[in-house]
């Protein structure tokens, strides 16, 4: 961690190699994974390629998941800017996704930006709690996100969903479990034809760009990274650090809760009755790769977007298409660890480096 | 033979030689002070005869026998000891189990206490050290933690003793008590490398001093043929501070009172009482020195000033009687803190140097624009205090974490002091602990410059040449009431008693 917060904070000068080292290591071990269990590794790479990039389908395919993935590595960003570390992005996000399929029934003008607000409402909601847990009551907040997580599953998906928000089983349409079909005007548009590519994409390089803002170039931002590099030294500087603690987390639910928005603008259009999206967990994955800055994760979010999109094709050459998440795990572990590689750096420079005279 | 030898070391951080090839030897029954500024290669040098790093070039010998590179274990088993500035002492455990701890007495798989009690009690009375072996090492202050440390190396058979700044946390008896043991170690037989910046306790306790500069050894030689003046030239040749001139004693407050406290009470972290009824009064353009034996209240009454504690009874600054109610109203209000734990509550470690140079004053210009950050004002206000406080090195960029301990204060001050608009009150609490006599210089010309601009200054230390140099009054606190009042041209003597509660108080 040690590591981790360095990079986090300090100013970015040489901010992406290692990153970019770790992802190409995990492909290779990925490739040799998959040659040594007998599997067609160039062709299964092939078809993780052409799944992700051939041509415009595949390509809409990357753009979308990465959209969700944007958001959710920037609300685990967000929160480790505060010094927060925030497993709870997809408990936020499903509130998110929950609000923005209740907003977007309603027949007002303007429904779309509307259900997205509520989202982040929602979703800005339940981080809250975690902050003002951490903050009045001392909790750790990977134990509160974690547990709030399981409560917003069961509430939504044990309860309200198939409960009192459930679709009336008499509607013309065809009987699909969930709540009810959101009005057409809040759908994302598409922008592609012939694609699942939507205003989604856009809008999330949109935030991202709008969260390097405030990071980078206000004094808000100044203070959240203050107060989550030394929560003592902010406070007796006079910034009330557990007041930014507590807008960092409703920042970064508000931004899993959009994430969820546009799960189901884009793509659902109900809140269905099964949803376990795991991009909210796929979200600490993109922050940590991504350094925690907004530009890195908005990249790693594309590439295991392109991860996620062409491992659906793996299954063309015998490979289960959870064969990404191994690639997605290693590169966590790659950059997360990166003691394990500094002794070998080291050497190899010092080998490397002309001798030095006795 | 000699206890230790140290020939040719270097040892490099990338580009930077911390120590550019030095040799020395320490022979038994001999002090030698070890004597530079920060980032002088003082540090480096010992971690290397300890064995905690590999040095580059050259080897480490003790008694005749070289040492393997970087293995702490080996240096240990060699007889070498050091005492850290930092104890490495577990506060629930008692003195005697700390002690042996990692290499207790055994009998049948068991350890054995009694043994390794009887041993500790031993150890210590054989050197002269008053420690209790049963008490626990959180109840102990200082000094008592510090002599545990030196009768654990004592115990584990070290013959040849390093002490890191051992007196940097300690008050003048206690320091007094320190050099007297170290003496007596070296009468018995260890060899001692006492490291230090006070050149006084050096030339009392050394039988010969080493100054080292930019990782070289600059000038060595025996007590008799060196003096204070020799040793100063030495260690800051090349850096040309000019010294500064004596005003203390000879200004005149200005008339108007800007601080007064009235039976301030406030408690501790543990809850007990710290301040038990403390009244003072601090005037514009005024340096009150604040002396007292380390946990008599000082540090508690400098985050009652700074907002950072709840206290009793009234304390106003110029009227206002609120302006300590929390961290922001405070510097609102014109207080700047130079905190106590400069790491932790002066500096976000991991930000830049300029981003703490900005924090606190982040809301203003040059720093904002708005609600926005001004990065062009922000980078030449900067590179302005760089300048002005001669930080080093001298990037706006560089991790704070990564700078010297000297620096790291020299930053808290240049911000505390210059980095906003003129503060009215002036809290410092140890503000030159562990800085070399340039760093203290440039810290102590700023303290005086904010008095001399009408500033109230109120400054927390140890040590009595400090207080006595910039005060213009010393008041003494001792269990959380102003156990009397001094001039700064009181001796030792009487600031002692006072500070031990034996003087009574005097208007």
């Amino acid at each position: 961690m040690p590591d981790l917060r360095a990079r986090l904070f300090t100013p970015a000068r040489d901010p992406s190699w290692g990153a970019a080292a770790a992802l190409l290591a995990s492909f290779v071990v990925s490739f040799v994974a998959m040659a040594v269990t007998g599997r067609d590794a160039v062709a299964g790479f092939g078809h993780l390629f052409s799944g992700a990039f051939g041509g415009p389908g595949p390509l809409g395919e990357t753009a979308l998941k990465a959209s969700i993935l944007i958001l959710t590595g920037l609300s685990v960003a967000v929160a480790l800017i505060v010094g927060l570390f925030n497993i709870g992005a997809e408990g936020q996000l499903i509130w998110g996704a929950l609000a923005a399929a209740m907003v977007g029934r309603l027949d007002v003008p303007g429904v779309m930006p509307l259900a997205l607000m509520g989202a982040a409402v929602a979703g800005g909601l339940w981080g809250l709690i975690a902050g003002w847990l951490k903050v009045h009551r001392g909790v750790h907040e990977v134990i509160s996100t974690i547990l709030l997580n399981w409560i917003a599953i069961h509430v939504i998906q044990g309860w309200l969903v198939p409960g009192p928000l459930a679709a009336a089983a008499s509607s013309a349409q065809v009987n699909v479990a969930g709540t009810e079909a959101i009005q057409r005007a809040a759908w994302l548009p598409r922008l592609w034809p012939g694609t699942r590519l939507d205003l989604g994409f856009p809008l999330a390089l949109l935030i991202a760009f709008a969260v390097w803002f405030l990071l980078a170039r206000t004094r808000r931002g100044f203070e959240w990274r203050a107060v989550g590099a030394g929560r003592d030294a902010a406070h007796a500087a006079g910034i009330p650090a557990g007041r930014r603690i507590c807008e960092g987390m409703a920042l970064s639910g508000a931004l899993a809760g959009v994430g969820g928005a546009l799960l189901i603008l884009g793509t659902e259009h109900r809140y269905p009755g099964v949803f376990r999206t795991g991009y909210g967990f796929d979200g600490i994955a993109v922050a940590l790769v991504g350094g925690g800055s907004a530009a890195g994760t908005a990249a790693a979010a594309v590439v295991f977007g392109a991860l996620r999109a062409g491992a659906t094709r793996l299954q063309l050459v015998g490979i289960h298409p959870s064969f990404a998440e191994l690639t997605q795990g290693l590169a966590v572990l790659l950059v997360a660890a990166p003691r394990l590689f500094q002794p070998l750096l080291t050497r190899l420079r010092a080998r490397s480096a002309p001798p030095v005279p006795p | 033979m000699n206890a230790l030898e140290l020939s040719g070391i270097r040892k490099r951080f990338g580009a930077v030689a911390a120590v550019d090839g030095i040799s020395l030897e320490v022979a038994a029954g001999e002090v030698l002070a070890l004597v530079g500024e920060n980032g002088a290669g003082k540090s480096t040098l010992i971690s290397v005869a300890c064995g905690l790093y590999r040095a580059d070039a050259g080897a480490v010998r003790a008694f005749g026998r070289e040492l393997p590179p970087g293995d702490p274990r080996a240096a240990i088993d060699a007889g070498i000891g050091a005492v850290h500035q930092h104890f490495m002492l577990i506060g629930p455990l008692t003195v005697w189990e700390n002690v042996v701890l990692g290499r207790e007495p055994r009998r049948w798989g068991f350890m054995n206490a009694v043994q390794a009690r009887r041993e500790v009690a031993e150890a210590a009375e054989r050197a002269g050290l008053a420690v209790e072996p049963d008490a626990r090492v959180e109840t102990l202050g200082v000094a008592a933690q510090q002599r545990v440390e030196i009768v654990k190396q004592l115990w584990r058979g070290a013959r040849v003793l390093i002490l890191d700044e051992p007196t940097a946390v300690l008050s003048p008896q206690e320091s007094g008590a320190l050099l007297r043991t170290v003496r007596t170690l070296a009468a018995g037989g260890r060899a001692v490398l006492f490291v230090s910046h006070k050149l006084r306790e050096v030339l009392e306790v050394a039988d010969r001093i080493a100054v080292v500069r930019r990782g070289r050894l600059v000038q060595i030689g025996r007590r008799g043929d060196t003096d204070a003046g020799k040793v100063t030239a030495a260690l800051i040749e090349g850096s040309a501070v000019p010294p500064a001139p004596s005003s203390g004693a000879m200004r005149r407050p200005e008339p108007g009172v800007l601080l007064a406290a009235r039976e301030l009470t406030c408690l501790s972290d543990r809850g007990r009482p710290a301040l038990r009824g403390l009244s003072f009064e601090l005037r514009r353009g005024e340096i009150v020195g604040i002396a007292g034996v380390d946990g008599n209240g000082q540090s508690e009454l400098a985050e009652v000033l700074a907002g950072l504690r709840r206290a009793g009874g009234t304390v106003s600054l110029e009227g206002d009687a609120a302006f300590h109610r929390s961290p922001a109203s405070a510097r609102l209000a014109g207080v700047a803190h130079l905190p106590e734990d400069r790491q932790r509550r002066g500096l976000c470690l991991p930000l830049s140097v300029e981003e703490n140079l900005a924090l606190g004053h982040h809301a203003m210009p040059p720093y904002a624009r708005g609600p926005r950050i001004d990065a062009v004002g922000r980078r030449g206000k900067a590179r302005e205090l760089i300048a002005a406080f001669d930080l080093r090195p001298p990037d706006p960029l560089a991790r704070a974490g990564d700078l010297s301990g000297g620096n790291q204060q020299k930053l808290v001050a240049a911000r505390e002091l210059a980095g906003g608009p003129p503060p009215r009150l002036v809290v410092a609490v140890h503000p030159t602990r562990g800085l070399d006599p340039g760093a203290t210089r440039r810290v102590h010309d700023a303290l005086r410059t904010a008095r001399d601009r009408g500033a109230g200054v109120l400054l927390v230390s140890f040590d009595l040449d400090e207080l006595r140099a910039l005060a213009d009054r010393i008041l003494v606190l001792f269990d959380g009431h102003a156990a009397g009042q001094a001039t700064p041209d009181a001796g030792d003597d009487l600031l002692g008693r006072m500070m031990l509660g034996q003087e009574p108080a005097r208007a």
